[in-house]
């Protein structure tokens, strides 16, 4: 069951309509997305699936505002990013979302704990308070202990945790995780969805994540499956779960 | 420029020839070899086109600071010979009076020309003997009675014109037509036109013995000896009809010089000038007279300038070239930790070790070549600016007239200098870089280390030395020891038995040397020692390649399958003292266990360091001292670090305790420990690179001290609290990039703000009112018109003036008389100094006699004063009212070098030893003669004036009627006058000189003034030279931030995901920058100003203690002007990069790898 759904749908906090990406370089034009429609509830948490090179890493970033696209229209909390400057699209990055990345993309020259405070230090909030809130949110990923170490003195899991932490940091409204567990093992990667699925039933907050695991996939409300561009088909959490215990 | 360093220049030039085209023959093997591995490194060049323009720009410095240096030198050269060949025409050699052995009064001093008739005749065969020109030279005062201009101290000479016609041919104007003088006409030489605006058709005026002659203006000549001009101090001149100037001078018959032309062209005869020489002396022996070797003298002393010159630029740019070589190497390890994916994968599908490095090689040589080029333009292009700047500045007080030249022999070298800089840098971070782990290098993680069993124990400590001494200590201590002690076998010795050991160390580690079980099929032994020996054999050194390298094999052979599982202690420490069994030894040891080389380079620097002192202190060096213990000081820093003692305290102390003896070596603070040494110019580098390199490791190592302080002063900037955060952690990270980096501009700003402020400084000590003595106006009269009582003599000279131009006396408040004898006139000796033969017993110096009016009007400082005198002016006093009592100049203490000469003009110069003279010394006497009479007497010394006394008054100064007691035939006569306050010196010295027609007045404010221009242009062309440096530090920000963009793209990225601003990404990277240019500028200041002011105010430059009371001025605007530059250099270096990445699209960066 989804929480605060609506008919009329004014719980969305995304919405894509006919967005197209195109790549083109001097010698290649590669037609990334073609015409993605989607909608994202309020505090639903959905995966998108699809082989490698059909786009789920594209659509993440144009829906996230980290790249433009080149036709169509998004909407996030009802804002069209394509009409926002870079300034603002960045301050609402700032203040409305967070990111987990495969590859951590943690600051090697700073601690965990600097690492998290980050992005609260770039929304202006003030150091002291700053570093209590990068503590607290170490605290909600169990890496309290670890807040001073660099990221090369950390476990590649304890890396994605406090990933999660900085994505957490700043209490955002949309989550956005590029294959949060692909660098990890199984049993790494299952304490980590367990966290981010904690995370989204304890703050509400929406969740949109890249996968190519199944199971991964089987842990969120809803799955997209996009191949070459286009979305080709969804499936619901207990779908993605008897698929993922078939695999 | 003939020599660097002593070192023939042609030797240098063929060794870097030989160098580079051994490393052309290297690379096109390689590339014959392996063209595919070849073609990759070369691909990389035009890949990025801005970071290649970089690369170029940072690797050509050193060819450039290389070829500006030569450039100047061979300047100096040519420009000198040039003149010299100009002014002396076909005339190679003199015949003189012999003053040394045959003393005589300077008017006795003639050559009568039945001899030159003899030698003419004796000669007239001899192929190596054109012709002889007799000439007679006088100084007379020379006034225009058109332009009412004088010169007091025009060379007036004048040669039978049947020798002229012979030797030289006709005299010509510088129009080139021919003329003849008459008895009443003159012609004058160009310096001596421009100096008293005289044109042909003149009247003019000399003077001898003060009687009038006018004359009539003929023509101008050009400068050249038969008209005159025979020195580049004063050229003035003019020709005279022979008749009549030896009617005049009462010489009929007689010349004062005899010219010889080898063979009547001007640059013909210097070849043979020695056997001309040598014929010449034999002709004359037995009579009053010698040969010079003028020409050849000349020529030489022009080179000798070059060697000066160039030696000093190279000197000074040699903090540029070590900046250089340090951005060359951080360049290369950028490139590689850019491409270790690239190369981990290229190992990974079968690249050997050795294809990476050639690669690498190939990218590098690229690089090299185009850098080596381009910098020889520049560097010629920097070179001619840097002449054209003095040409400029200094003007005609330069007294040389410098035509730009560069040599092709120093185009060759310093072209083939900087390929062998830049191959050398390259081939160490190829190797560097080949040295990597397949996995780490595809991942890009860090090098995983071996853990050491050994670490940090006695043995690991022994085993590192054992290493360290076979791969190289052995060769560079039995070096030291060749060097240094004067019973070198033992040392031959060892280093014979050493030679073998670099190759043992690298076998050890190939599949050669790994025991049986452990060597891989197919892996050849390591062929290019053979064909490097192979291809040198021909000069000799490729033999004992070879020999050392069979021996190596053998012994790598016989000991590689036999690996004891330990090795005894004492066995190791025998070993270190028996080098053959420590290169079988080495062998023995198991491969596989990690060898801790620091340890292995701190010991041999301890040992090395140790020789280096006693060898300082044998030779009373501070050079070979102060290495030596700076030496010592690493293998501490290297020790503790070992035994685990932390790396920041390790290097902090020591580097402390560096800077504390660096800044207590100068002015002798430890000679009651060391004794007492002597410094060259050599302890500028070495001083600045210690302290620089001491100053960045305390720096580095306690960066995260001063950073945090730093974040928190940002913090209070709430918008820039996340670039701030982000700027000040990455320069912590990289210690090595950020530590070389602040080294390069540290480096070159401590030798800029060092020089700065003692130049300021010393300008301040020779340009002070102490300079002046108390007076503003100095009259010099010719010698052979000495006038009687000057102000007297001044209003005799009003009364011809209109009242307009005459000089007001009553504006005179004190005038004194100086009275000189010239070092040729004089024979001085210190009865205790010894002396190895009685012909070098006698000196020469100029002796000074003031009368009582100068002694009481002179304000003249004292630097020291004997033992029972109160104050100055009880020495002064006793000058006056005693007998033979003397004062002596600050420079006759001050060794003499080539750098730091005694006054100019003197052949052989008294030189007294720095301890004569101190607070209260003894008196203590010196001995005088007359060169005419042999007459003898002593003088006693009881004082020493300050430096600053030097400019007018550089002799040893007694009383007027002591000097004319013990030399009655000198004949200088200066008065010196002072005015009231408020006088314009230079307009009243003009109308002094107006009026007075056989003397040269001058203002003394204005004289120094001139000669501080001179002095300032010479300075700020130095500092521009130095400030190529700075290039090189900013380059290397530039090369740094560039490399950090593509480094960190991911990371920009994701700072820009999460909410960071392009604004603020770039600003995080100026911020970085700016942190660490302020950093190298910051240390660079404090060291280079803390230690010019330790120099300074410890008299550790010039003759000492006269600094000490002087305060120390901070040149502020220049320091403030070069760091402002340096600061916005770096930044607008950085912007570019910084706006790069500011503007990385953040989908792509993130995804970027």
């Amino acid at each position: 069951m989804l929480p605060n759904q609506t008919e009329d749908g004014s719980d969305v906090v995304i919405e894509a309509r006919n967005v197209e990406k195109i790549y083109n370089t001097e010698s290649v034009r590669v037609h990334a997305l073609k015409g993605v429609s989607l909608q994202v509830r309020r505090g639903e948490m959905v995966a998108i699936m699809g082989p490698s090179g059909c786009g789920k890493t594209t659509l993440l970033n144009t829906l996230s505002g980290l790249d433009d696209f080149d036709a169509g229209l998004v909407l996030i909390n009802g804002t069209d990013l394509s009409h926002l400057a870079d300034d603002r699209k960045t301050e609402f990055r700032a203040h409305d979302m967070g990111f987990v990345f495969q590859t951590y993309n943690l600051l090697p020259v700073l601690s965990a704990v600097e690492n998290v405070e980050l992005p609260l230090i770039v929304s202006g909030t003030k150091p002291k308070a700053a570093r209590e809130m990068a503590l607290r949110a170490l605290d909600l990923v169990h890496l309290r202990d670890r807040a001073s170490a660099r990221p090369a003195q950390l476990s590649g899991g304890q890396r994605q945790r406090v990933t999660i932490a900085r994505a957490l940091v700043n209490r955002p409204a949309i989550i956005w995780a590029d294959e949060p567990t692909g660098a990890l093992d199984s049993k790494t990667a299952n304490e980590i969805m367990e966290l981010i699925v904690d995370v989204n039933r304890e703050e509400h907050q929406t969740c949109v994540l890249v996968t190519h695991d199944p199971k991964v996939a089987a842990r969120c409300h809803r799955t997209i499956h996009m191949e070459d561009g286009e979305i080709s088909h969804e499936n619901t959490q207990a779908e993605m779960a008897a698929l993922a215990a078939a695999h | 420029m003939e020599e660097l360093f002593g070192i023939s220049m042609t030797y240098i030039a063929a060794g870097c020839v030989a160098a580079t085209a051994l490393i052309f023959l290297f690379v096109a093997f390689i590339a014959w070899r392996n063209p595919v591995m070849f073609k990759n490194g070369l691909r990389n060049i035009p890949r990025r086109r801005a970071q290649t323009a970089l690369i170029v720009v940072g690797l050509m410095l050193s060819t450039v600071i290389i070829t500006a240096a030569f450039g100047t030198g061979d300047t100096m050269t040519h420009s000198i010979t040039s003149e010299v060949f100009t002014m002396l025409g076909p005339v190679d050699e003199f015949i003189i009076w012999d003053t040394k052995l045959h003393p005589a009064a300077e008017d006795k001093q003639l050559i009568p020309l039945a001899d030159v008739q003899k030698w003419r005749d004796e000669f007239k065969n001899d192929p190596d003997i054109h012709g002889f020109l007799p000439s007679v030279r006088e100084v007379m005062p020379f006034y225009n009675q058109r332009t009412r201009l004088n010169f007091a101290f025009p060379r007036l000479v004048s040669s039978p014109t049947a020798d002229l016609d012979r030797v030289w041919g006709r005299l010509k104007d510088v129009n080139g037509k021919r003329i003849e003088l008459g008895a009443n006409e003159i012609a004058v030489n160009e310096a001596l036109a421009d100096k008293t605006d005289t044109k042909p058709g003149d009247m003019v005026t000399i003077y001898y013995l003060d009687k009038p002659h006018d004359l009539t203006v003929k023509a101008v000549l050009p400068n050249t000896m038969v008209a005159g001009t025979t020195d580049t101090v004063v050229r003035e001149g003019a020709a005279l009809n022979y008749d009549f100037l030896t009617g005049l001078t009462g010489r009929q018959g007689m010349a004062n010089a005899v010219g010889v032309s080898i063979d009547g062209t001007t640059r013909g005869g210097l070849d043979r000038s020695a056997q001309a020489a040598a014929k010449l002396k034999a002709a004359i022996a037995g009579t009053n007279f010698k040969v010079e070797e003028s020409k050849r003298d000349a020529v030489k002393l022009a080179q000798l300038y070059g060697n000066i010159f160039t030696t000093l630029f190279v000197v000074i740019g040699l903090f540029s070239i070590a900046a250089g070589v340090l951005l060359i190497f951080l360049i290369f390890i950028m490139l590689a930790a850019e491409r270790k994916p690239e190369m981990g994968m290229a190992r990974a599908v079968g690249a050997k070790r050795r294809q990476i490095v050639e690669s690498f090689l190939a990218e590098g040589m690229g690089y090299d070549l185009g850098s080596a080029t381009v910098g020889l333009f520049v560097g010629v292009a920097v070179a001619a600016i840097m002449i054209a700047f003095v040409k400029y500045g200094a003007g005609d007080k330069l007294g040389l007239n410098l035509e730009f030249s560069v040599a092709a022999r120093s185009l060759a070298t310093a072209f083939c200098l900087g390929v062998i800089t830049t191959f050398i840098v390259v081939f160490l971070a190829s190797w560097r870089a080949s040295r990597l782990n397949i996995v780490s290098a595809i991942r890009d993680l860090p090098e995983s280390r071996p853990a050491n069993p050994e670490a940090a124990t006695a043995i690991g400590y022994l085993r590192g030395t054992l290493n360290g001494f076979v791969a190289f200590g052995f060769i560079v201590v039995s070096i030291l020891g060749v060097l240094h002690f004067p019973d070198p076998p033992i040392a031959i010795l060892c280093l014979i038995a050493s030679i073998p050991g670099p190759w043992i160390a690298m076998l050890r580690n190939s599949n050669f040397g790994a025991p049986r079980g452990a060597r891989k099929e197919g892996e050849r032994l390591p062929s290019w020692p053979l064909i490097l020996g192979g291809v040198t054999a021909v000069i000799g050194v490729g033999l004992v390649i070879l020999a050392s390298y069979g021996l190596a094999l053998l012994v790598v052979r016989l000991t590689r399958d036999r690996k004891p599982s330990s090795m005894p202690t004492w066995l190791i420490v025998v070993g270190l003292l028996v080098p053959p069994l420590a290169l079988v030894l080495a062998g023995l040891q198991d491969r596989g266990r990690p060898v801790a080389w620091s340890v292995g380079v701190g010991v041999v620097g301890l040992v090395s360091g140790v020789m280096l002192v006693q060898w300082g202190m044998d030779a009373d060096r501070y050079f070979q001292f102060g290495l030596g213990a700076s030496l010592i000081m690493l293998w501490a820093a290297v020790s503790l670090r070992y035994f685990h003692i932390h790396e920041r305290l390790s290097f902090s102390v020591t580097s402390a305790a560096l800077l504390v003896f660096w800044y207590l070596l100068p002015g002798g603070r430890l000679e009651w420990l060391f004794g007492k040494m002597d410094a060259g110019i050599e302890m500028f580098f070495l001083s600045g690179a210690t302290l620089v390199t001491c100053g960045t490791f305390l720096v580095v190592y306690n960066a995260d001290v001063i950073l945090p302080v730093i974040e928190r002063v940002g913090s209070r900037f709430g918008r820039i609290v996340p670039a701030v955060k982000t700027a000040v952690a990455y320069p912590l990270t990289s210690r090595f990039r950020t530590g070389l980096t602040i080294a390069m501009i540290g480096l070159i700003m401590f030798v800029l703000s060092m020089q700065s402020a003692l130049n300021t400084n010393y300008a301040k000590v020779f340009s002070s009112d102490d300079a002046l003595g108390g007076f503003d106006v100095r009259v010099m009269v010719n010698g052979n018109n000495r006038t009687g009582p000057i102000l007297p003599a001044i209003a005799e000279g009003n009364a011809t003036l209109p009242p307009a131009q005459q000089a007001d006396l009553s504006k005179v408040v004190a005038a004194g008389e100086i009275r000189s004898a010239s070092p040729f006139e004089v024979n001085i000796k210190d009865p205790l100094a010894p002396v190895s033969s009685p012909d070098k017993e006698w000196k020469q110096y100029y002796l000074l006699g003031a009368d009582n009016a100068f002694l009481d009007a002179q304000r003249l400082p004292l630097q020291y004063r004997a033992s029972g005198y109160a104050d100055d002016g009880a020495v002064w006093q006793a000058v006056k009212s005693g007998v033979n009592l003397a004062v002596i100049p600050a420079l006759l203490t001050v060794p003499q070098n080539e750098f730091n000469g005694p006054p100019t003009g003197i052949d052989s110069p008294l030189e007294l030893d720095k301890s004569r003279t101190k607070a209260g010394f003894e008196p203590f006497k010196l001995t005088l003669r007359d060169p005419g009479s042999q007459k003898l007497t002593e003088i006693t010394v009881i004082g020493q004036m300050s430096d600053s006394a030097a400019t007018f008054w550089p002799g040893i100064m007694m009383t007027k009627t002591d000097l004319l007691t013990a030399f009655p035939d000198s004949k200088g006569q200066a008065f010196f006058l002072r005015l009231q306050k408020g006088t314009d010196a230079t307009a009243y010295a003009k109308r002094v000189e107006a009026a007075l027609v056989k003397a040269s007045t001058d203002s003394l404010r204005k004289v120094i003034d001139d000669n501080m221009a001179v002095n300032r242009t010479f300075l700020n062309m130095f500092q521009g030279f130095l400030a190529l440096g700075l290039i090189v530090g900013i380059a290397a920000l530039g090369v740094i931030a560039s490399r950090a963009v593509v480094e960190r793209r991911q990371q920009i990225g994701m700072l820009r995901a999460i909410g960071y601003q392009r604004r603020m990404v770039q600003l995080s990277f100026l911020l970085e920058s700016g942190f660490i240019a302020s950093s190298g500028i910051v240390l660079g200041l404090a060291l280079g100003l803390s230690f010019a002011w330790n120099l300074f105010t410890g008299g550790a430059v010039g003759s000492g203690s006269s600094t000490a009371n002087v305060s120390f001025t901070v040149p502020w605007a220049q320091v403030l002007g070069v760091t402002a530059f340096a600061l916005i250099a770096s930044l607008v270096m950085t912007w570019l990069p910084a706006r790069a990445a500011s503007r990385v699209a953040v989908a792509e960066a993130l995804r970027y790898e």
